[in-house]
């Protein structure tokens, strides 16, 4: 059985969709975080609140979600991060 | 040696103190990196601890050593010592038990301060108080001794569980044995040897050793960075 997704897992797994996309709209983003609507309501406020992603409107007044400098960096030290909860039993 | 290190011991204090206190700024530097970015609460309540550890062993053995002499600066000293102590013991166990009292989603505005952790400071205050009182230190030896026996326990079963993949836990459990041992040390000199001069070389040796091996898995996991 897979195992259940940590808090951080799903961050990172919105944040890599996001940046993989560079431009992605809240409906196929729930799809790709595979979430429910209500947690994906809650862990995007989180993300946002956080500085991780932002919520663009386009010309078309389409909404669209992209990540800030700040979502990337996490992306980057998000290893090390894992790493560090799990070695020392945070 | 032993009685050249007695005769520098004041020296040497300041010198324990010093490393210490590097050993400290070190690791909250490279944890408070790691918290900004996740606000995760554990690397929180840990980079905590090592930052009330670091503001005891400067506040004793730095500034303390400037008010040698006077025992009124050097009383109040103690008491600040005790505290900030006290506190880093209680953040470094919160740090392995929050998630069983909190949820990860839950914000704080403050780093240092939250209703949750409000009662670290009320309980080090109350056992800085007793301690004050009685003009002694069992109750912080007591608090510490509990303390250091429950993260033994809960770094034990951590290691347990998953020791093969991440191989730092084994140290952390020793690092916590060892923080058990040098309480009850401690506990032991202040009861019954009359603050034994070699015993608490000893206990500093050993805390050095604690601390260093704190450094080593922080570097090692972050990298160096």
């Amino acid at each position: 059985m897979a195992r259940k997704r940590e808090r951080l897992d799903v961050i990172r797994d919105i944040l890599k969709a996001v940046r993989e996309n560079r431009k992605i709209k809240p409906t196929r983003l729930l799809y790709a975080s595979n979430l429910s609507p209500q947690m994906f309501k809650e862990y995007i406020n989180e993300l946002t609140s956080k500085g991780f992603i932002k919520l663009d409107i386009d010309k078309k007044d389409k909404k669209m979600f992209c990540i800030t400098p700040r979502g990337n960096e996490f992306l980057e030290e998000y290893k090390v991060i894992e790493n560090f909860i799990e070695n020392f039993g945070l | 040696m032993y009685s050249w290190i007695i005769e520098n011991k004041e020296l040497l204090k300041i010198f324990y103190g010093l490393i210490i206190a590097l050993i400290c700024f070190v690791i909250v530097l490279k944890t408070n990196k790691l918290f900004r970015l996740s606000l995760h609460k554990g690397i929180r309540y840990f980079r905590n601890a090592f930052f009330f550890y670091g503001i005891a062993f400067i506040i004793r053995y730095l500034f303390g050593a400037f008010f040698l002499d006077n025992p009124n600066y050097y009383f109040v000293i103690n008491i600040l010592f005790e505290y900030f102590l006290v506190m880093g013991g209680f953040f470094l166990l919160y740090s392995l038990l929050w998630k069983r009292f909190e949820s990860s989603k839950t914000n704080y505005n403050s780093s240092l301060f939250n209703t949750k952790i409000f009662l670290f400071y009320f309980m080090s205050f109350i056992i800085v108080f007793l301690d004050y009182i009685w003009q002694t230190y069992y109750f912080m030896f007591s608090s510490q001794i509990i303390i250091f026996v429950l993260a033994s326990v809960i770094s034990y079963i951590n290691y347990k569980k998953n020791g093969r993949q991440h191989k730092f836990l084994k140290l952390y459990f020793i690092a916590m044995i060892l923080s058990l041992i040098t309480w009850v040390l401690n506990f032991l000199v202040a009861s019954f040897l009359d603050w034994n001069k070699g015993v608490l070389t000893n206990v500093y040796l050993i805390n050095i050793v604690i601390f260093l091996l704190f450094l080593y898995g922080v570097i090692k996991v972050t990298g160096g960075k």
